[in-house]
C-alpha cells in the first residue's frame, strides 16, 4: 500500500480538475445561488455520462467502473476544491447501501441507473434528535412509512430515497419512490450554497422493505460518508490555502506584502500543516477502503475528525486573512466558510465521530 | 531495494538487539537507549557497523554501506520496536556526520566519518548560545586567526552529549565587521582540548539532558575548518536541514509515556475510560498521532519517488511538537487531580513526560521558526523584513539587553 497517488489517480485528478475549471468553476455556483436551482443538470449529465463519476465505485457488473474508493476520493477532492454542487454524495451513499444489502432486484434495477447518472438516489439518514420513522405492514412485502427525516442530501430532487427505519430486530431499510403518495419534500435553507438539503415527511407512504443486513449497510455508508466528506474538505481546504497564500503575496500593507508579517505567515503555516496532516490521513483512509477493509472504519473516522475541524478553521482564517474584502459577498471566502460549517456536521458531527472512533478503537 | 536486506536486518535485530520494554523513562531527550552505559553503546555500535547496518546510505569509502534510502527506510521500520543502545551516536551521525559528508574535505571525511560510524568517536553539535537561540546567526563565540590556526572563545548551550563527546561541530564568528550571516565559520573542535569546560544544564523536569560548554582560548588547528572561512552559515543551513529531518521523521515509540497506547492503558488502569470526555480526548489523540505518522510515511514515499521533502520537513517537526503538547494535555486530563499530587511511583514517567513536552517545540528550531520556514519556503511568502541583515555584526544589538532604570528597550 502506498499513500501517494498512482499515475492512474493523477490522471483522473487531472481530468476532473480540467472538467471543473471548464464546466463548473466557482462562478457557476453564484449562478445557482441566483437561480435557486439545486445543481446544474447539464453539468451533472457530463459528470456522469462523460466522466463516469457516479459509477466510479460501483462494480462493473452493475454498470459502474469498479475503480474503487481511492479513485472516488481523488475525484471528490477536485469537486470539493471548486464547491461543485451535485447530487453525487447522496447517490454514492445510496449505491453503497444497495451494494451491501442482499436485494438482488433492487440492485439490478437501481445501480445501473445510478451509475449512468439517470437516477438520483439518496440515503435519508435521520440526524436531528426527535426524527424518527415508523413502519407498518401493508401486505405484499410492502410497508407504509410515517415520520420525518432531516436534513436529507438532495432529498427534494431524489427519484428514490432509501429510508432506514428502526425495527424490533434492528434497523431495516425501505425504498421510497418520488411519486409515492404521502411523501412531502421541503427544501431547507442550506447554509452551504453548494448543498441541496430537504426535510422528508412521510404520511403512510408506500415503501418496499429491502432484504439484507441493514445495520452492516448503514455502517458501511457511514464510513463512506466520512471518506467522501473528508475528500471534499481536503480539496476545499487546499483551495482556501492557495487562495489565501496568493493574496498574502500581492496585498501590501505597511510597506510589505502581508505574508511577510508573522501574524499572517504563521496562520498560513498552520493551515499548511493541518492540510498536510489531513491529506495524509485521507490517503490512508482511501487506500484502506480498497485494500484493508478491516481498518477502513477507523481510518475514515480519523480523516473526518481531523478535517472537520481543520477545514472549518481554515475557511474562517481565509475570511480573516483577506481582511475586509474577504467578508464581502463578492469574495469567494464565505462560500468555503459555509461549506466548512456544513461539512463539519453533516452525517454525524465531531462529537459523534469521536464516540464512534473510540468504539472502533475499543477504548 | 532487495528484500534480502530487509530479511537480513530482521534476522540480525532478532538475534542481537533488545526489544523495547514499556514504561521506560524517556522524558530525557532522545531514546531510552541513552540510559545504557557508554561502553555498552560503543560495543553495540561497532557490532552494528560491522554487520552493515550503520551509515546505510553513506559511501563505502567513508565506512558506509553505499545503499539507497529504500534500505534506510526498511531499517527504520524493522528496528522501530527494538531499543537499540545507540542514543549517544544519534546526534553525531545525523547532524555533524551528514554535514561533513556534504561540506567536509576529503581528508576530513576519511579521518572522521569511519570512526564516527563505528562509535569509536562521539560527536556533538555546538550552535546555540545564551544570546543566540532562534536567531542563531547572531552568535558571539569568536574564532580569531593566529597564524595558520584559530583561537576560540565563548559559550555554547543546550549541547546534548557534550559530556561524553570527543569532537564537536561548532559555529564561531570569524569576521565581526561583516553582516551577521557573512562572518561565521564552522569548525571541528576537540572536546578534550585544554580550555574546554562542560557543565550539565538542569531543565524543568529536574533532569540534566543538556550541557553548557565554555571555550577559553581553545586552539583550533588549520584543518579544523568545515567548508570555507566566513561561509559557515551555508554549512549551518545544511546541518539544520539534517536536524529537522532527523527530528521530524523520528518515529516515536509506541511505549513512550505520552503515546496513545500508553495513555489508553493509563486511563483504563485509573478507571477513566467510562468518562465520555476522556474517551473523546483519547480518540482525538489517536487521530492526531496517526496523521503525524502517516505524514512522515508520505514524506518517505515521496523521497523514494524522487521528490525529497525539502522544507516540508518543517511541517513534520511542527506537527510532532504540537502532537506532544496535545498528548501532554490529554495525559493531564486522564490523570485528573493526580497530576497535582500522586503517590504511585508508576505515575512518575508520565508526569515527567508532561513537563518535558513543551521542550520539543523549542529544541531543534522553535515552532515559530518552523512556521517561518513553512511560510517562506513551502508557501513562498515574503521573507521577514529582517532589519539586521545588512548591518555589520559589531554594530548590532544581540541577546538580552536591559537599560538600567528604563526597562527593556
Amino acid at each position: 500500500m502506498t499513500l501517494i497517488l498512482t499515475d492512474d489517480e493523477l490522471a483522473l485528478a487531472d481530468s476532473v480538475r480540467r472538467f471543473v475549471a471548464d464546466r463548473s468553476p466557482l462562478t457557476s455556483l453564484r449562478q445557482l445561488i441566483s437561480s435557486g436551482e439545486p445543481y446544474d443538470t447539464d453539468v451533472w449529465k457530463q459528470m456522469t455520462a462523460q466522466l463516469g463519476l457516479a459509477g466510479l465505485a460501483i462494480p462493473e457488473e452493475y454498470g459502474g467502473a469498479g475503480a474503487g474508493l481511492s479513485a472516488l476520493s481523488v475525484a471528490l477532492v477536485e469537486l470539493g476544491a471548486s464547491l461543485v454542487a451535485s447530487p453525487l454524495l447522496g447517490c454514492v451513499l445510496a449505491a453503497e447501501v444497495l451494494l451491501r444489502l442482499d436485494d438482488a432486484a433492487a440492485k439490478r434495477e437501481l445501480l445501473p441507473q445510478i451509475a449512468e447518472g439517470e437516477l438520483i438516489a439518496t440515503l435519508a439518514l435521520a440526524s436531528s434528535a426527535g426524527d424518527h420513522v415508523t413502519a407498518a405492514g401493508a401486505g405484499d412485502g410492502g410497508v407504509t412509512l410515517t415520520g420525518s427525516v432531516s436534513p436529507v442530501l438532495n432529498g427534494a430532487e431524489a427519484d428514490v430515497l432509501l429510508v432506514p427505519v428502526a425495527g424490533d430486530a434492528g434497523p431495516v431499510i425501505c425504498l421510497v419512490r418520488a411519486d409515492a403518495a404521502g411523501l412531502t419534500r421541503t427544501r431547507l435553507t442550506a447554509i452551504d450554497h453548494s448543498r441541496s438539503l430537504a426535510r422528508v415527511d412521510l404520511a403512510a407512504t408506500q415503501a418496499r422493505q429491502l432484504a439484507g443486513d441493514a445495520a452492516a449497510a448503514l455502517s458501511a455508508a457511514a464510513n463512506l460518508a466520512n471518506l467522501a466528506l473528508a475528500s471534499e474538505s481536503v480539496g476545499a481546504m487546499k483551495a482556501c490555502l492557495d487562495m489565501t497564500s496568493a493574496y498574502a503575496k500581492i496585498r501590501v500593507a505597511f510597506g510589505q506584502p502581508i505574508g511577510a508579517f508573522q501574524a499572517v505567515k504563521h496562520r498560513l503555516a498552520d493551515m499548511e500543516k493541518s492540510w498536510e496532516l489531513g491529506n495524509a490521513a485521507l490517503r490512508d483512509a482511501a487506500r484502506a477502503g480498497d485494500e484493508e477493509p478491516a481498518r477502513f472504519a477507523a481510518a475514515a473516522s480519523v480523516a473526518r475528525v481531523l478535517l472537520a475541524d481543520a477545514y472549518a478553521e481554515a475557511a474562517v482564517d481565509t475570511v480573516q486573512l483577506h481582511g475586509g474584502i474577504g467578508f464581502t459577498w463578492e469574495h469567494d471566502a464565505h462560500l468555503y466558510f459555509k461549506n466548512g460549517l456544513s461539512n463539519k456536521v453533516l452525517l454525524g458531527g465531531p462529537g459523534e465521530q469521536l464516540d464512534r472512533l473510540a468504539d472502533e478503537l475499543g477504548i | 531495494m532487495s528484500e534480502d536486506f530487509r530479511a537480513r536486518a530482521r534476522a540480525w535485530l532478532a538475534a542481537n538487539a533488545p526489544r523495547r520494554a514499556s514504561g521506560d523513562d524517556e522524558a530525557e531527550a532522545g531514546s531510552s537507549g541513552q540510559a545504557a552505559a557508554l561502553a555498552e553503546q560503543k560495543a553495540f555500535q561497532a557490532k552494528l557497523c560491522d554487520a552493515g547496518f550503520a551509515g546505510i546510505t553513506w559511501p563505502k569509502e567513508y565506512g558506509g554501506q553505499g545503499l539507497t534510502s529504500a534500505e534506510q527506510i526498511a531499517w527504520s521500520q524493522e528496528s522501530r520496536d527494538y531499543d537499540l543502545p545507540t542514543g549517544a551516536f544519534f546526534i553525531g551521525l545525523s547532524m555533524p556526520g551528514n554535514t561533513l559528508l556534504e561540506c567536509g574535505t576529503e581528508q576530513q571525511k576519511k579521518r572522521y566519518l569511519p570512526k564516527m560510524l563505528r562509535g569509536e568517536e562521539i560527536w556533538c553539535q555546538l550552535f546555540s548560545e545564551p544570546g543566540a537561540g532562534s536567531d542563531v546567526a547572531s552568535l558571539q563565540t569568536s574564532a580569531v586567526r593566529d597564524g595558520d590556526e584559530w583561537v576560540l572563545n565563548g559559550q555554547k548551550v543546550w549541547t546534548s552529549g557534550a559530556q561524553y563527546s570527543d569532537y564537536g561541530a561548532i559555529l564561531a564568528r570569524t569576521d565581526p565587521t561583516q553582516p551577521k550571516h557573512n562572518g561565521i565559520s564552522m569548525f571541528i573542535v576537540d572536546m578534550h582540548a585544554p580550555g574546554v569546560t562542560v557543565r550539565p544544564l538542569k531543565v524543568a523536569t529536574g533532569h540534566s539532558p543538556f550541557n553548557e560548554v565554555f571555550f577559553d582560548n581553545v586552539r583550533l588547528a588549520a584543518d579544523a575548518l568545515i567548508g570555507q572561512e566566513n561561509k559557515g552559515w551555508d554549512a549551518a543551513v545544511v546541518m539544520l536541514r539534517h536536524e529537522r529531518i532527523a527530528i521530524g521523521t523520528m518515529s516515536s515509540p509506541r511505549t513512550s509515556p505520552l503515546a496513545y497506547e500508553s495513555l489508553r492503558a493509563l486511563a483504563a488502569g485509573l478507571g477513566r475510560t467510562s468518562d465520555q470526555g476522556v474517551r473523546r480526548r483519547l480518540a482525538e489523540l489517536y487521530a492526531r498521532g496517526r496523521a503525524v505518522q502517516l505524514f512522515a510515511l508520505m514524506l518517505r514515499e515521496e523521497t523514494m519517488a524522487g521528490r525529497p521533502p525539502g522544507a516540508r520537513g518543517s511541517v513534520a517537526k511542527l506537527a510532532g511538537s504540537e502532537l506532544g503538547r496535545f498528548a501532554g494535555s490529554v495525559a493531564a486530563d486522564v490523570l485528573g487531580d493526580q497530576i497535582a499530587g500522586f503517590d504511585a511511583a508508576e505515575l512518575r514517567a508520565v508526569t515527567t513526560a508532561i513537563i518535558a513536552a513543551p521542550g520539543s517545540a523549542i529544541a531543534g528550531g522553535t515552532s515559530e521558526i518552523q512556521r517561518n520556514i513553512i511560510g517562506e519556503r513551502v508557501l513562498g511568502l515574503a521573507k521577514d523584513p529582517g532589519v539586521d541583515r545588512a548591518t555589520p555584526f559589531n554594530q548590532l544589538r544581540v541577546g538580552t539587553q536591559r537599560t538600567e532604570g528604563k526597562g527593556p528597550r
